[in-house]
């Protein structure tokens, strides 16, 4: 009943919001997975610094090194919404 | 682009009574820097530090503790002789040592005193509102008394039941009850108390009526605080009238000591020594022109030859100019280059702050900033903090010409735009935004480069100068293989990487322009360029293969990370203007809100500013660019010697 009104009344979403929930996707899950990643790097990292602080650059790379992958969710957004 | 300053090796031989004379002249050269001597079968063992060091060590330490309980900072130098200040030590010293340790001995006194007072205040105070002689409460031979605190609450009527003879004082607020009872009654009448949940407190020895006894009290307690007080004062005059003494004999005492253990790390025998150690070659001549005259050339200096094994080991110096010398703290924040390798800090010096602008590229923050950084550079003196100052004035100047270029202003558009949905108007009247060629994705490629209406071709143009970046990293890469290996080696190993890239570029040209054998020869480079790297790397060449790509590709963080801060910059400006134009005719108080929106919300933008665009341009060049060609983990060059600041010779 409910489906059929929705039929009736179009789709539930249309192809622009179908785009635009692929787009938030795209970011939401890369940015949840390069926080996962950075969390588990960054707590490494920082555990080694408290040890000597000279790897603070070692530290520093390691833990922005995940950050690609949301950077990559943010061209893959980008992509959908301007294809 | 530099090398590390080119290093000499040199040995200095002589026998132990020149020692001494030979590492004074080379602690004032401080130019050589000496390896550590690892005892072995050659027969040599480390010396004992000359006898002055346990004396010297000592009143280092006693210095230094004194410092540390003065609370004694660095502070603008008064520089004394050497001379004097060592003349003066050992009674200087005992004065200071014996004068603080008088006052801190009678402080603690007088703590104590003061610990003592506040019990015995304590201890009377609930008797404060009874206020009966203390002497009272004692030397009965028939009465019993109770004094102490109950919890429920005690009259008259409840004693006389059991017995008439008695007198009771008692508090109602603080529930203290002193009781006085025959004895005969004394263990009826203290069931009852008990029952009433009673408990002793105990009565002070001291004679004398409370309220009396507290005033006394406190008066002790003031003057035992203001004596306190006074001598706190004395050795706070005691700071202000040693500070320079203890910072330059700390200074002297920490020389000495250093020339006093060398021994520990040099070889010797009976009766001679053998220093090893690096000196920058350009300065190998003043090193034996010292030694020679400290010691009227008894001593014997040569140089000696590094071998291919060594060179790895060779301590580093950087070579830079003024300009690029600020990079070296990023090069240092990473890894320090090996003596080796080619030292990239010229180029980051361009490349760090070129990818910062790039993703700031705005003329107000970069103001802002700049200013900042100028005025930080001016108020503080400290050597840490200058070059990191230098590095940000450095990237503001490149942010305030992509500012130019991206034509923004604290997220305002300078210029006009036509856009499908009519004009935009920019803040600069009459500046209009001009087309220069169509761009991706039906966007147009325009000056001044509009960011947030031109994404994708952005995204196309950061990759592209990645690949650039990446490009010059491999050609650093060849150099410095081919000057180590060979040319064999560096073509395998980092030519084939531009061999891969330009057949890439050859199908990719033959397959758009429809060219199909303009396709072949470049499918046909691009296998070349592969087996030439499998040669090079070995499998894991291949395997490397996609991340130029990843690589590539990490460079679209540059225009990613400027949109937020585009869109920060612009959402504050909507939030306050909208608030300012909510009612044309007046100004109000949302104005005066809106002027506080408009501040707070660029200062929080402003400090992002630096953190983001900072960490993701030092990013690109550490994982991106570095990978290509970057080894580090050179040794410090670290020679000895001491940079005096509050004494000369």
């Amino acid at each position: 009943m409910v489906g059929e009104e929705l039929a009736i009344g179009g789709p539930f979403l249309d192809a622009d919001g179908m785009k635009a929930l692929g787009a938030a996707l795209a970011i939401t899950v890369t940015g949840l997975a390069s926080a996962w990643a950075e969390k588990e790097i960054g707590t490494a990292a920082i555990g080694a610094m408290a040890e000597n602080e000279g790897l603070f650059g070692k530290g520093l790379i390691l833990t922005v090194i995940p950050e690609t992958i949301v950077i990559f969710g943010l061209v893959v957004a980008l992509l959908i919404n301007s294809a | 682009m530099s090398r590390p300053k080119e290093m000499t090796r040199a040995v200095i031989v002589g026998h132990k009574s020149i020692l001494k004379d030979t590492i004074d002249s080379l602690h004032d050269t401080h130019l050589f820097h000496i390896e550590d001597f690892v005892e072995d079968e050659s027969g040599f063992k480390i010396s004992k530090p000359f006898k002055n060091a346990e004396e010297v060590s000592k009143k280092l330490v006693k210095i230094r503790s004194i410092s540390n309980y003065l609370g004694i900072v660095k502070k603008e130098p008064v520089v004394q002789k050497t001379d004097s200040v060592l003349r003066d030590l050992d009674s200087k010293l005992d004065e200071l040592d014996r004068a603080i340790a008088t006052k801190t001995e009678s402080i603690a006194q007088l703590e104590n005193e003061l610990k003592d007072l506040d019990s015995q205040k304590r201890e009377l105070l609930p008797y404060l509102s009874i206020n009966l002689d203390f002497d009272d409460y004692r030397g009965y031979e028939s009465l019993k008394v109770f004094a102490g605190t109950i919890k429920g609450s005690l009259d008259g009527s409840q004693i006389s039941s059991i017995t008439k003879a008695y007198e009771l004082y008692s508090d109602p607020q603080s529930k203290v009850v002193v009781l006085f009872v025959a004895k005969n009654d004394a263990d009826r009448v203290y069931e009852l108390l008990q029952s009433l949940g009673f408990r002793d407190l105990r009565v002070p020895e001291r004679g004398g009526v409370p309220s009396e006894l507290l005033r006394f009290i406190e008066q002790k307690e003031a003057e035992v605080t203001r004596k306190t007080e006074s001598l706190r004062a004395d050795i706070e005059s005691l700071k202000v009238k040693y500070t320079d003494f203890i910072l330059a004999s700390d200074e002297v005492l920490s020389i000495e000591s250093q020339k006093a253990e060398l021994p520990l790390r040099i070889a010797t025998s009976a009766n001679t020594f053998i220093i090893e150690g690096w000196t920058p070659t350009e300065n190998y001549d003043k090193v034996v022109s010292a030694v020679n005259s400290a010691t009227n050339g008894k001593a014997y200096v040569t140089s000696l030859e590094i071998d291919e094994e060594e060179e790895e080991h060779v301590p580093v110096e950087y070579n830079n100019s003024k300009i690029a010398a600020p990079m070296q703290q990023i090069m240092d924040l990473y890894s320090r280059p090996k003596y080796t390798e080619l030292d990239p800090s010229s180029v980051i010096l361009i490349t760090f702050p070129l990818m910062y602008g790039l993703i700031l590229g705005d003329i107000g923050y970069a103001m802002i900033l700049g200013a900042i950084a100028l005025a930080i550079k001016k108020a503080v003196k400290s050597d840490a903090v200058k070059p990191l100052m230098d590095i940000l004035i450095y990237c503001q100047v490149s942010t305030f010409i992509f500012g130019i270029i991206y034509g923004e202003f604290l997220g305002f558009s300078l210029a006009s735009l036509h856009t499908a949905h009519g004009v935009v108007p920019g803040l600069i009247p009459g500046w209009e935004t001009i087309v220069l060629f169509e761009g991706l994705g039906g966007e147009e490629f325009t000056f001044p480069v509009h960011r947030t209406h031109m994404v994708m071709t952005m995204i196309a143009t950061t990759v592209i100068i990645g690949l650039l970046q990446l490009n010059l990293g491999f050609l650093l890469g060849f150099a410095n293989i081919s000057k180590h290996h060979g040319m064999k080696h560096a073509v395998l190993e980092k030519g084939s990487w531009l061999v891969i890239q330009l057949g890439v570029l050859v199908a990719a040209i033959g397959y758009l322009g429809g060219n199909s054998g303009l396709t072949y020869v470049g499918a046909g480079i691009l296998v070349l360029g592969i087996v030439m790297l499998t040669m090079g790397e070995g499998i894991k060449g291949p395997i490397e293969l996609p991340s130029l790509m990843g690589n590539a590709l990490s460079y679209a963080r540059i225009i990613a990370v400027g949109l937020s801060s585009i869109y920060i910059a612009s959402t504050v400006n909507d939030i306050a203007f909208k608030m300012i134009w909510v009612d044309h005719s007046k100004i109000s108080f949302l104005a005066v809100a809106a002027i506080l929106v408009f501040i707070l919300g660029h200062g929080l933008n402003s400090v992002l500013s630096i953190i983001a665009p900072g960490l993701h341009a030092l990013r690109l060049q550490y994982v991106e660019f570095f990978g290509k060609f970057y080894e580090g983990g050179g040794r410090k060059y670290n020679p000895f010697g001491y940079i005096r600041k509050y004494t000369e010779e």
